[in-house]
Parts: structure tokens; C-alpha cells; sequence
């Protein structure tokens, strides 16, 4: 029971720390208030549907996934994204006609049901005499070289600078001979397709239906809240106290109480700490 | 502006005409319309005011019908069932007050938060209707009740409806001409302007939020009576969605836009949604293009083509009225400053400050550009927080307050760049600037606090050459640098602070503006008395006006004298000519 409540947690956090990373991104650096977030990891889950209509194999899930939700995301950007860089109140009504949109959209496609996404990786594994479905513990198993991935590169690289530069003073960036108008685009994408593969991780272990990705988008967006923009020591405290907190409370209780719980966590850390728990100096 | 009377009244013709033109059936779906359209006036006017966007208004509609559709079931009496639905009402408005305050008094730009809390509100209370099945009745919902007073759903209901959307019609209209309304106005328009005049923000949108909530729920209310079933979706994501798209579409800064937009796309998607199979996906464009193009929505345009034939402004300058004394007005202290320190991220932008101002007179700051000047008014403001060291006006600690503070010891801000209400005209930012730190509660209420002013600003706007009694009328976007650094002056100045900060007054001035800007500082001075910490680089304004300068560099306090010993100071030479010290 103890196993399985914790790799339960352990693979919660994994899945929320994906969603959130897109977010992050979007939110942090480009002050883009993305509502469309949980219709992007939406559409990635419903890459297999399409790729098992379209007639491909299995292993052109991923390339389905990401030409989709990159088209998708380009579009976004290129029409309405562009002109609201830095304004995230204004953003938000943009991107949330987006989310409806995209759920209207994908709803007029696919149509209203649930859509049952055949396992990737079937089979169990046996952890101390539990036993946990092995497909979890493989993408737990590569969350973590992807994230070290992540933190070196956007330390260490050349785009990681221009990025921080672009944040700290567009104009001056711009004078400097960085393109912020493709560096921002280029951002977006990355936050959308990281949502969208999350999406696709995410598909055989849950309902994948049109209004999925709400759910995603308010404990990502909650995590952020707690854990603080900028930096991904904060985004892991964050996600792992709401995805902590909600498996907990959700297998004592129900889910309605792991909800509650995140909401008046939320709007507590909103009232007395607004910059969250983990601010960079 | 049509008179309020004017509008309501038609707004009223035109409903009762429904059931006559279209018969029963059309005043049943209208009605239900009318119901969703008193919650968009209420999204309309928190959003459209205060710039705060309510995502899960059907938390608040919902549980509202939830509760009625038990009163309804379990009380017979109808004194007792109107005091219940009383009761639902005031506890929404106090729920919401209490939500909205303590989410903005962390931070006052948390809109977007805020916009998510409210989501994932109307999300749990989705998920609780559906679930706690021996309270709500699951996805099934409630049902099995009669309207209340035996009114018929299909009949006379229609005319409560429409009693209660007048009724929130004339309750918007009358708010917006009052002072309440307009400083609800002022938060969307310059935030950080009205908490330096003091007033404590957060709960001014928790007031307007409150609003929002009890319309929502007065809509809830009508809609168990008028549907006579509730079910899980009337509280959810979904409804809230819908709430928002019609008050945008419709037009969320004019009374009647929700009302527009609930009618005009219900009708619409009642017809089409079963015919056209992507209509919600046009509903989804539509609202996009809205966003994008037309913010005002469908009441925007359609004031846009009235005003081109009719003009309704009025020009009439309305008599003053004598105002009661400033709480502001108390006599000014010294301000001491011993070893603060401020950081931003890793740059140290006061550097152990040590200054004792005089207790009246005017103080000149100068200093180069980064040397701590406008940070130090920061400090006293409450902008920044000093990580160190400490900050006394008279014995009184003042540092690390929130902004709105500063009013009540009697210290009153210009800042560099003007900061004015831009969207408003230039009587109403004297009256937003006579209301601070005067009005008392009930003052909010009462039209004639609009016309408050006292002698000092009269004067002010009396003397020869202040260029603003003239576009009195006109909106401040339209007014040159030159006037808006004279309008913030005067509104700065009209609750007679003991101490004034002045942050380069001058700035953006031509010759002839600055004669008269340091001729009406002298003037205020002179008549006011108490303390003015005034930032300047422009040395003949620092010789004119000084009684003591102070020179600021790196962060700290670099030499202290009359403007004759700064001027002979070896030191402030060096750092003038380039050196670093």
C-alpha cells in the first residue's frame, strides 16, 4: 500500500513536472499567460488516435504529436500570441478563446466520448511485492536525464543567455542583434510541444476526451503559484507539493478533497507569499 | 451619457413588449436569456471597471441555485423563502468580498491568478454537485419544486425576470455616476495613482467582486425558480465559459452589453446550434476576433454610431462644494534615514543611507542618474523594502509599509513619469484627488462628493497660467506632458500633506511652464508650510527653490549643506566632472 501510494506520487509529480516545464516557459519568460496550455496536452494525447486513423505504426505517434501540436502552436503564435509578449492579463483572454477554440475544435473531430489509447509499454513490474505497470516506471525513469538535459542546456548555451537577455530588456536584446520576435516564437513552440509530448506520455493511462486538459492546466498553473517563477528548483517544490498533496488526499479521501486542498493552498500562498516559495534573487 | 431613467425605461418597454409580439414561448426563452445576462452585468462590470476577469461566475450562480432549489423544496412560507434567498445573496457577496480582498493583498497585479482561482472554483463546485449525490442529487440534479408565490415558469415568472434585470440595470447605472463607481473605475486606469491616495485597493475589488458574486447569485436564485431543476452543469466550467464569452461579445463596458450578448447569442445558438454543426467553433472566432479587435464588443460599436450623431457630453462646470478637513493635514516631522540598505536581485540600490531632514522647509535631492534618488522616495512610499536599517517620520516607523499607508501620516507623492487616470477627465481626477483621505464611507454614496473642492485647489486652479480649468472636461490622454505634470501637482497637493515628494516636477517642461511650476511650489509652500522633498537636476530650480540640498551617490548620502556650500563641496565636483570618488 505504502509502494504504491508513493510511486503513485512519484509518477504523478513526474507527469505534472512535464505539463508544467511548457508552462513555465510561456509564463516565466514570456509573460504569456497561455490558457490553451491543457488543450495543448490535450491534442498531444490524442496523437495515437490519429496516427491509428491515419494508418501509421505505433512509433510515428511521436511525429504525428509533434508536427501536430507544433503546427498548431506556430499558428498560435503567428496570429495571436505575438502582439500580447509581455502583457499577461490581456494574454489570458486571448489565449483562454484559444482553449475553447481548440476544444470546440478537436470536439467537432473526434467528437464528445472518451477515446481508449492502447499502452505503450504493457506488462507490470515487481517493486518490493507491488506490482506497478512497467510503463510508468520507464517514463519515470526518463524524466529525469531529460530534465538535467534541460537545466544544463539553458544554462550552458548560447539560446539560454539570449533568452535571459530577451527577459531581463527586449529592446536592449534586440539592439544587441538577437531576433526576440523568432527567440519568442521559438519559446512558445518549445512550451507547446513540451505540453504536447506530455500529452502523449500521458495518453494510455487516462480518459483522453475533449475537455481534459482543464485539469492540467489549473494544477500546473497551481504549481507555479507555490513553487515560483524562474527556476526549476521552484518548479519542482511546486509541483511536487500539489501533486503530492492531491494523490495523498485523493487516495485517503476523494479527488474533490485533493482539489479543495490545492485551491486554499493556492490562495493562501497567493495572499501572504505572492513570489511563491523558491524566488530567484 | 443617456439619462439613466431614459435607458432603463426603454430597456423595460422593450422587455414587456416580448410576450405580446412573440407570445409565451419566446418570453419563457428570453427570460431564461435575462437570467444569464444579470450575471454578465455583474462579470460586465467587474471586469469592464476594475479590470478584473471573473472565470467561474457560475460557482457563485450555481450553488445559489442549489440552495433555493432546497429552499423551495423544504420551506412553504413565503416571507421565510425570500429571507433564505436574502440570505444566499449575502453570503455570495461576503464569500466573494473575503476571496477577491485576500488574493489582492499579496500582491495587487495578481489578475491572472486570481482569473485561475475562480476557474478552479466553478471546477470543484462542478465536481461536488456531481458527486455529493445526497446534497445535490448527482448528475440527475434537483428537481420537483414550484417557483415561489405560485408563479407560473411558463407565464407571469417572465415579469420578475424582467423587474429583476431593471432593476440590476438601474443599480449598474446609478453606481457609475456615483463616487464609489468612479474610483472602482480608477483601478483598471492607474492602479499604483490611487494607492498612493490611500486607498486600500484589494478590498475595492473585493467590493466589486462581492457585486459580481450577488448579481451571479440573485441569477442563480431566478434560474431554479424559472427552470425548476438544477443540475451539475449550472454551477460548472462550462456556464462560466459562456458567462464571459456573452458579456465580451456583447460589450463588458456598457451595462446593457451582457444583456446584448446573453440575449442576442442565445437566440442565436438556440437556432444554429442544432442546424450548424461548427457553431460553437464560430462562437470560439468570434470571441477571439472580439478580443483582439473590438474590445468594447457589439455596445462599443453601437455607442460608436450613436455618438456620431449626437454628442453627450455635457460642458457645464457644476459649483463646488466645501470640503471636510484632510485627515492628511498634519503638521510635518523630520524624516531619518540610519543605515538603509536596498537590494534589487543582486544590484544594492541604497547603500546605507544616513540623512536627517529638517522638519520644514524644501529639501533638494540631486545626485547623477542611478545614485538612489527616486529609490529613496520609494522607500518612503512603501515600493521598495529596505533590507536594512530603518526609516522614522517624527517617531514613527515607516518603512516596509504597503503603499497605501503613506496618506495616513500625511505624505503625498508626484511621481517622475506623471501618473494620472489617462482614461478619465481632468474633473474627474480632481475628484478622485479630493476624495483621498477625506471621504468617510457613506461619502462613496453621495453624488455631491463629486463635486468637492477645497480652497487650496481652487486657488491652485485659479493662478494665471496653470493651463487647466480650460480642459477641464477633456480627457487626460489628450492633454500635453506639460499639463499632466501641472494636473498631478494639483492632485497631489489638494489633501495638503505635511510632506510632499516631488520627483523632477519640472521634467518634460518648457522654459516658460517651469517659471510657473517653482512659482506654484513656492506659493504652496509658502501657504502649507511642512516639509517638501523635492528631485531635481536642474540646478537654477535647486537654487530657487532649496532651503537645504542633500547629494546623493551610489546608493548613499554624499554631502549635505546650503546650495552655496554644495556648490564650493570638492567632492560633489569630482562626482559632477566624471570622477567615481
Amino acid at each position: 500500500m505504502a509502494t504504491l501510494l508513493i510511486l503513485n506520487i512519484l509518477w504523478q509529480v513526474s507527469v505534472l513536472a512535464i505539463v508544467t516545464i511548457g508552462l513555465a516557459v510561456v509564463f516565466g519568460q514570456l509573460r504569456i499567460m497561455n490558457m490553451a496550455h491543457g488543450e495543448l496536452v490535450m491534442i498531444g494525447a490524442y496523437a495515437p488516435v490519429m496516427t491509428s486513423l491515419l494508418g501509421l505504426p505505433g512509433y510515428a505517434n511521436i511525429v504525428v504529436c509533434l508536427v501536430t501540436v507544433g503546427l498548431i502552436a506556430l499558428l498560435m503564435e503567428r496570429l495571436v500570441i505575438r502582439h500580447f509578449y509581455g502583457r499577461a492579463f490581456d494574454s489570458l483572454l486571448a489565449t483562454w478563446g484559444l482553449s475553447i477554440l481548440l476544444r470546440e475544435t478537436v470536439e467537432l473531430i473526434f467528437g464528445r466520448g472518451y477515446q481508449s489509447v492502447p499502452q505503450y509499454v504493457p506488462g507490470t513490474f515487481s517493486i518490493s511485492g507491488t506490482d506497478y505497470p512497467l510503463y510508468r516506471l520507464v517514463v519515470m525513469a526518463g524524466i529525469i536525464p531529460i530534465f538535467a538535459g534541460l537545466y544544463i542546456w539553458y544554462r550552458k548555451s548560447k539560446i539560454g543567455v539570449e533568452i535571459k537577455a530577451m527577459v531581463e530588456n527586449p529592446s536592449l536584446a534586440q539592439a544587441c542583434g538577437i531576433n526576440t520576435s523568432r527567440l519568442s516564437a521559438g519559446c512558445f513552440i518549445f512550451g507547446a510541444l513540451t505540453a504536447g509530448v506530455a500529452g502523449l506520455l500521458l495518453a494510455p493511462t487516462i480518459r483522453v476526451e475533449p475537455m481534459m486538459g482543464l485539469d492540467y492546466l489549473i494544477r500546473s498553473f497551481f504549481s507555479l503559484v507555490i513553487g515560483g517563477l524562474g527556476s526549476f528548483e521552484g518548479l519542482f517544490i511546486g509541483v511536487g507539493i500539489i501533486a503530492g498533496a492531491q494523490s495523498t488526499l485523493g487516495a485517503l479521501f476523494n479527488q474533490t478533497y485533493g482539489y479543495l486542498f490545492i485551491l486554499i493552498l493556492s490562495i493562501v500562498f497567493l495572499w501572504l507569499r505572492p513570489d511563491g516559495i523558491y524566488r530567484r534573487s | 451619457m443617456v439619462s439613466i431613467a431614459g435607458l432603463s425605461a426603454a430597456l423595460l418597454v422593450t422587455l414587456l413588449l416580448v410576450p405580446e409580439l412573440f407570445g409565451d414561448f419566446a418570453a419563457y426563452q428570453t427570460g431564461l436569456f435575462l437570467i444569464y445576462a444579470i450575471a454578465g452585468q455583474g462579470i460586465g462590470y467587474l471586469w469592464g471597471r476594475t479590470g478584473v476577469l471573473p472565470l467561474g461566475q457560475a460557482a457563485f450562480f450555481g450553488i445559489s441555485a442549489y440552495a433555493s432549489a432546497h429552499v423551495l423544496l423544504s420551506i412553504q412560507s413565503i416571507y421565510l423563502q425570500i429571507a433564505c434567498f436574502c440570505l444566499i445573496v449575502l453570503t455570495a457577496g461576503l464569500l466573494a468580498f473575503l476571496l477577491a480582498g485576500t488574493v489582492f493583498k499579496g500582491r495587487s497585479d495578481s489578475g491572472p491568478y486570481f482569473s485561475l482561482i475562480t476557474l478552479a472554483l466553478a471546477m470543484i463546485a462542478e465536481q461536488i454537485a456531481g458527486t455529493a449525490t445526497d446534497l445535490t442529487g448527482g448528475f440527475n440534479g434537483l428537481s420537483g419544486f414550484a417557483p415561489i408565490a405560485g408563479l407560473d415558469q411558463f407565464g407571469n415568472l417572465y415579469y420578475l425576470v424582467v423587474i429583476a434585470v431593471v432593476l440590476s440595470t438601474l443599480a449598474l447605472l446609478t453606481l457609475e455616476r456615483l463616487p464609489a463607481g468612479l474610483v472602482a473605475r480608477s483601478i483598471a486606469d492607474n492602479e499604483p495613482r490611487l494607492l498612493l491616495f490611500g486607498f486600500k485597493t484589494h478590498w475595492i475589488k473585493g467590493a466589486a467582486f462581492a457585486l459580481s458574486a450577488t448579481l451571479a447569485a440573485v441569477a442563480g436564485i431566478l434560474f431554479a425558480n424559472h427552470q425548476g431543476i438544477v443540475t451539475p452543469t449550472s454551477s460548472g466550467f462550462l456556464l462560466s465559459a459562456n458567462l464571459v464569452i456573452w458579456t465580451a461579445v456583447g460589450g463588458r463596458n456598457h451595462v446593457l452589453g451582457p444583456v446584448i450578448g446573453a440575449v442576442g447569442i442565445g437566440y442565436l445558438s438556440s437556432e444554429l446550434r442544432d442546424s450548424v454543426a461548427y457553431w460553437e467553433v464560430i462562437l470560439a472566432l468570434v470571441f477571439i476576433l472580439v478580443v483582439l479587435k473590438v474590445p468594447g464588443g457589439i455596445a462599443e460599436i453601437v455607442t460608436g454610431i450613436f455618438q456620431r450623431f449626437y454628442s453627450f457630453t455635457s460642458h457645464t462646470v457644476s459649483k463646488s462644494v466645501l470640503v471636510p478637513p484632510s485627515w492628511q493635514g498634519k503638521p510635518a516631522q523630520s524624516l531619518s534615514f540610519t543605515g538603509s540598505r536596498v537590494r534589487a536581485g543582486s544590484v544594492t540600490v541604497l547603500n546605507g543611507v544616513e540623512l536627517v531632514t529638517p522638519k520644514q522647509g524644501v529639501v533638494c535631492i540631486i545626485g547623477p542618474n542611478g545614485a538612489g534618488k527616486t529609490s529613496l522616495l520609494n522607500v518612503i512610499t512603501g515600493g521598495l523594502r529596505l533590507v536594512e536599517g530603518e526609516l522614522h517620520y517624527g517617531g514613527q516607523k515607516i518603512h516596509n509599509r504597503p503603499p497605501y499607508a503613506a496618506v495616513k501620516s500625511g505624505i503625498a507623492r508626484k511621481l517622475q513619469v506623471p501618473s494620472v487616470f489617462s482614461s478619465m477627465t481632468v474633473s474627474e481626477n480632481l475628484a478622485i484627488a479630493m476624495l483621498a483621505g477625506r471621504a468617510g464611507f457613506t461619502d462613496f454614496f453621495k453624488p455631491s462628493t463629486l463635486r468637492w473642492r477645497s480652497q487650496r485647489l481652487s486657488d491652485l486652479l485659479a493662478t494665471p497660467g496653470i493651463p487647466l480649468l480650460d480642459g477641464i472636461h477633456h480627457r487626460v490622454s489628450e492633454l500635453p506632458q506639460g499639463h499632466r505634470q501641472f494636473l498631478e501637482l494639483a492632485m497631489t497637493t489638494a489633501s495638503a500633506p505635511g510632506l510632499l515628494l516631488l520627483d523632477e516636477p519640472c521634467a518634460g517642461l518648457s522654459p516658460a511652464e517651469t517659471r510657473h511650476m517653482t512659482d506654484v511650489i513656492s506659493q504652496f509652500h509658502e501657504a502649507n508650510g511642512g516639509l517638501i522633498l523635492l528631485i531635481e537636476h536642474d540646478m537654477s530650480i535647486v537654487r530657487a527653490l532649496a532651503d537645504h540640498v542633500i547629494v546623493m551617490h551610489q546608493g548613499a548620502v554624499l554631502a549635505e549643506g546650503s546650495f552655496d556650500e554644495i556648490r564650493a563641496n570638492e567632492a560633489v565636483k569630482s562626482v559632477y566632472a566624471g570622477g567615481t570618488k
